[in-house]
């Protein structure tokens, strides 16, 4: 449920949601979710100051009742 | 305000303001969805901003801690809404009556500070707020007759209550 909504949430403040990705990982201290974005997109979920990627965060943390979720935003060219 | 000022300020493009709601409630709509949660979406136009409340959800998990789930999810909408308006939103979230609560809470605060400040004469800085909750405590002591100002920086700005 948190890589749809987080991939729901991406897709709805990007130019090309067409190109949105998103990955669930699994690592020691719990998850992580890779999102990938059409480069020109990078800095819009970013954000200014990380603003953007911040919210998002939140908003999945808020989401996972209490399982600690890391995001990592990625853009398609990245290997 | 003179007929002049008047005439210069723009009229709320309500039309305008009504769209950003429909976009706003789309993509809340969507997350409410995946997330399996019921609620329903209210929308209204209050002055010249978009007003977009979720009712009826269960738990606090869309509210967080202080409201910064909350916070964080106006500020994907308002991007959301940006990029289908292309215009910048001031669109105003609340969750479940968090904002009208905190309101309430916090012109009872304002009104408090204000009144100590009268008696003491001197300057009363509060805690740390959210641009929301800064405003609300602005228009109290405004209420009451005095200034306030803003100080420090996000996310550890807060309102400093003036002497008259």
């Amino acid at each position: 449920m948190l890589e749809e909504a987080l991939e729901h949430l991406v897709k709805g403040i990007v130019e090309h949601p067409d190109d949105v990705r998103v990955r669930a990982r699994r690592i020691r201290t719990g998850r992580v979710l890779e999102v990938r974005v059409h480069p020109e997109d990078l800095g819009k979920v970013i954000g200014r100051g990380g603003r953007t990627a911040k919210a998002l965060r939140t908003v999945v943390n808020g989401l996972s009742q209490g399982r600690y979720v890391r995001i990592d935003l990625v853009d398609l060219d990245t290997a | 305000m003179t007929e002049a000022e008047e005439t210069l300020k723009p009229a709320p493009d309500v039309e305008a303001l009504e769209q950003e709601g429909e976009i706003a409630a789309d993509y809340l709509e969507g997350l409410l969805d995946i997330a399996d949660m019921d609620g329903d979406i209210d929308m209204d136009v209050e002055g010249d901003r978009a007003m977009v409340s979720i009712v009826g959800v269960k738990g606090t998990e869309l509210v967080g801690p202080d409201g910064e789930v909350l916070e964080a999810l106006q500020e994907l909408t308002r991007l959301a809404v940006h990029r289908r308006t292309g215009e910048r939103s001031r669109l105003m979230l609340d969750v479940g009556g968090f904002r009208e609560r905190r309101r309430a809470e916090l012109t009872k605060i304002g009104k408090a500070v204000a009144g100590d400040v009268k008696r003491s004469g001197q300057p009363k800085a509060l805690e740390p707020m959210t641009p929301f909750e800064r405003k609300v405590v602005h228009d109290a002591v405004a209420a009451a007759g005095l200034r306030s100002e803003s100080e420090g920086e996000e996310p550890n700005r807060f309102v400093v209550v003036l002497p008259a």
